[in-house]
């Protein structure tokens, strides 16, 4: 008679086991009480002994596989005659000779039921359209998206005519009763355009950074600026004196004028060199002044940072510039070099232009843009007077930085600019 | 929690009632000493004793009449017919008296009895042993007919069965009654009969199917997801009463359907579904409908049976024609 040993519940309420090593091998002759295999489970490793003399016949298990209590380990021949406990079909099959099939038996555990503990829908049902098979046969023969024509039909049912008039009107030009959805109208107006009028261009991964940027900062935090004019015409002499007193030859822009004249301003006006922590509702007002300059290349806007500022000579930070900018261009700056900034200055003077409404390096709270400098007829003390101008224009973040606050800043980078011995000496 | 297979979850589910409730009583040919042909009702007659469970002659008709008799008076049967192909000499007994004796009795008397039989092919057999004969039980009016396709839902549905005030017809697909294990509660569960089951949601297309054929259909659709295809499957559980609602539902979401069922193709239940699709949510259907289903053959023998067999490429390839309809 063939008996079958079940993987015991051996612990207190086990489920299950890892075979660790068979003690016994097919063919072999067995006492009841011998060892039969080592089991880990999650409350020991045991040894399990045979209730069961005789001829082993099947193992039914992998080392290192998982064993589930219940689960027929070995089959052990007893060579007594007797009632059989035999589980499987065999013994039936001796019985009534061929009368029941092979039984796919196998111990794959499929995952348990998640009955009563069903998660919401997870997928939100497409658009559909109400039409008739003869309907929607013809809406795809001409072409027609079911989807974007208005049934005029029973609970908005498309009708033949509908899709009928969609098709006219597509022809006719005029796509009103066939409008995609916004997602779909770019593609479909590519499509619909000859191929050579529109030329599709992958974004570069700079491109992508920039749009993911763009977009963090505008719906992060709501931009408001501030413009004004600063009279420069000491500073612009005061450059043209300065060039001639230096022994290398050094390109001395505006730029560190002015990053010298934003830094003194940030000092007194700590607020705007800060940032805003969302999830503490804190303002991190920072006690170093690393200046993000925008570069202009080929592949795209990138903002070199120029660290510690405050602690940089005008020639210094010249060099600097021209380095981080021709390093800029030919793509080989380091991360480093582009990360921290806490406040940044976009010069678009620098391509000609006056004025214009930068957008801020999030997560910093405000952005200086620098106008060109350009003469311009200035009234002084009641006289009309020609004086080298320079528009700035400050985009800020209005949940940390007021109208006021970008004022008074606004007006001590102006003091600054329009007084270089002050800017100098300070 | 105990892993069992599809037959262990019979045995479970009819030891639990029996211990529950003692007018639960078992027989069918084997079914006592021998605990079954596949088993189901093993170690029953050694622990209710023979009164409660115990083995009949080679009699269909007997088993069921016998039955009928016993719940009118007051006993709980839950009879086995050894095969589906074996239930055909019962049909007098179920058609004439198991289906319309509330009806007749004006409700006088119910028959609280589940007949329950091991169905389907795919076990190599030999003849009238491998039908799907669903169809011809639920054509019968006042018959639940039921077919698991899990461990947990054998168990919640057959005790749902047994519990049941009326004749319940409980088919056990064989060809996965030892193919899987699953958790199955020790607690006290019932499946509601009548009651479709979710397996699977999705929206490009909806998949009704039942008993054996649920696992062959989660493998097709496997690989359909790897297409980015992601058909709703349906586990009808319950073939009669259909849940309409359920299958109605799913088809105004996806737009099409597609029906895969182990028996013969015409005059089906995978017929009715498609019937009652076009009547209730023609103006939702995006392709025709579609069936996979066995040729109207007699199920062939061994050698051939794997010819006749639906599988799971097949309801794969008819899943890719139904989603490309006109696209």
């Amino acid at each position: 008679m063939i008996q079958e040993f079940k993987f015991p519940d051996i612990g207190e309420g086990i489920h299950e086991g890892k075979l660790l090593k068979w003690h016994m091998e097919v063919g072999d002759t067995i006492q009841a009480g011998d060892t039969i295999a080592e089991v880990e489970t999650d409350k020991v490793n045991a040894e399990l002994p045979s209730p069961y003399s005789g001829k082993v016949i099947a193992l039914l298990a992998e080392e290192g596989g998982i064993i589930y209590v219940g689960q027929v380990l070995i089959k052990v021949d007893t060579g007594e005659v007797g009632k059989s406990q035999d589980q499987t079909v065999e013994p039936v099959a001796e019985e009534n000779a061929g009368v029941v099939g092979a039984l796919e038996a196998s111990s794959e555990v499929i995952p348990a039921s998640a009955e009563g503990r069903k998660q919401e829908a997870a997928i939100p049902p497409k658009r559909k359209v109400l039409a008739t098979p003869v309907a929607r046969k013809m809406a795809y023969d001409l072409g027609v998206d079911l989807r974007n024509v208005t049934g005029t039909g029973p609970g908005g049912r498309v009708m033949k005519a509908d899709i009928a008039a969609a098709a006219e009107k597509t022809t006719a030009g005029d796509s009103e009763a066939s409008k995609p959805e916004q997602k779909h109208e770019t593609k479909l107006e590519a499509a619909s355009k000859d191929r050579n009028q529109i030329e599709r261009v992958p974004l570069s991964m700079i491109r992508k950074t920039i749009a993911k940027k763009m977009v963090q900062s505008k719906h992060t935090a709501p931009h408001a600026t501030a413009m004004d004019e600063v009279d420069v015409t000491e500073l612009v002499k005061f450059r043209e004196t300065a060039k001639g007193h230096f022994d290398e030859d050094i390109h001395l822009t505006f730029m560190p004028f002015i990053m010298k004249a934003i830094v003194l301003a940030l000092k007194k006006n700590p607020k705007i060199n800060s940032s805003l922590d969302d999830e503490t509702e804190e303002i991190l007002l920072k006690k170093y002044y690393h200046l993000g300059i925008a570069v202009d290349t080929e592949e795209g806007l990138t903002v070199p940072v120029v660290r510690n500022v405050d602690q940089k000579s005008i020639v210094r930070l010249a060099k600097e510039l021209n380095d981080l900018g021709q390093r800029a261009r030919n793509r080989k700056l380091t991360i480093d070099e582009l990360k921290e900034s806490t406040f940044s200055i976009t010069n678009y003077g620098a391509v000609g232009s006056i004025f214009g409404v930068p957008v801020i390096n999030y997560p910093e709270v405000a952005i200086m843009g620098i106008g060109k400098i350009s003469k311009k007829p200035v009234v002084i003390e009641d006289e009309l007077v020609i004086r080298h101008m320079l528009p700035l224009s400050m985009s800020f973040d209005h949940r940390v930085v007021d109208g006021g606050d970008a004022g008074r800043f606004m007006n001590d980078v102006k003091k600054y600019l329009s007084d270089p011995y002050r800017l100098l000496l300070l | 929690m105990p892993v069992l297979n599809n037959v262990q979850a019979v045995n479970y589910a009819l030891m639990q009632e029996m211990e529950r409730d003692p007018s639960v009583v078992v027989f069918g040919e084997d079914a006592g000493y021998e605990g079954g042909v596949f088993r189901a009702t093993v170690d029953l007659q050694e622990k209710f004793g023979v009164e409660r469970c115990f083995d009949t002659p080679i009699s269909e008709s007997g088993i069921v009449g016998a039955a009928v008799g016993m719940a009118i008076n007051g006993l709980k049967p839950v009879v086995e017919l050894q095969f589906c192909g074996f239930t055909y000499p019962a049909f007098n007994q179920i058609i004439s008296h198991v289906s319309r004796m509330r009806n007749r009795s004006r409700g006088r008397f119910t028959l609280p009895m589940v007949i329950r039989f091991p169905s389907g092919g795919g076990i190599r057999a030999l003849e009238h042993h491998s039908e799907s004969p669903e169809v011809l039980f639920a054509h019968i009016p006042g018959l639940k007919i039921v077919m698991p396709s899990t461990p947990y839902d054998t168990k919640g549905l057959l005790t749902a069965a047994i519990r049941d005030p009326d004749p319940v017809i409980f088919m056990e697909p064989k060809r996965i009654y030892r193919a899987f294990k699953q958790e199955v509660p020790e607690e006290d569960y019932v499946i509601e009969i009548g009651k479709a089951n979710v397996v699977k949601e999705g929206e490009d297309l909806t998949i009704v199917t039942w008993g054996a054929m649920v696992k062959d259909t989660l493998k097709a659709v496997e690989e359909a997801n790897k297409k980015g295809i992601f058909p709703e499957v349906i586990d009808l559980r319950t073939i009669a009463p259909l849940d309409r609602e359920a299958i109605i539902q799913s088809v105004k979401k996806t737009g099409r359907i597609l029906v895969v069922q182990e028996a013969v193709k015409s005059f089906g239940v995978a017929s009715e579904i498609i019937a009652l699709v076009n009547e209730k949510a023609f103006l939702h259907l995006e392709a025709p409908p579609a069936r996979v289903a066995a040729p109207d053959i007699i199920v062939p023998l061994p050698r051939g049976e794997q010819y006749y067999m639906p599988n799971p490429d097949m309801i794969y390839e008819k899943i890719l024609e139904v989603v490309n309809f006109l696209t």
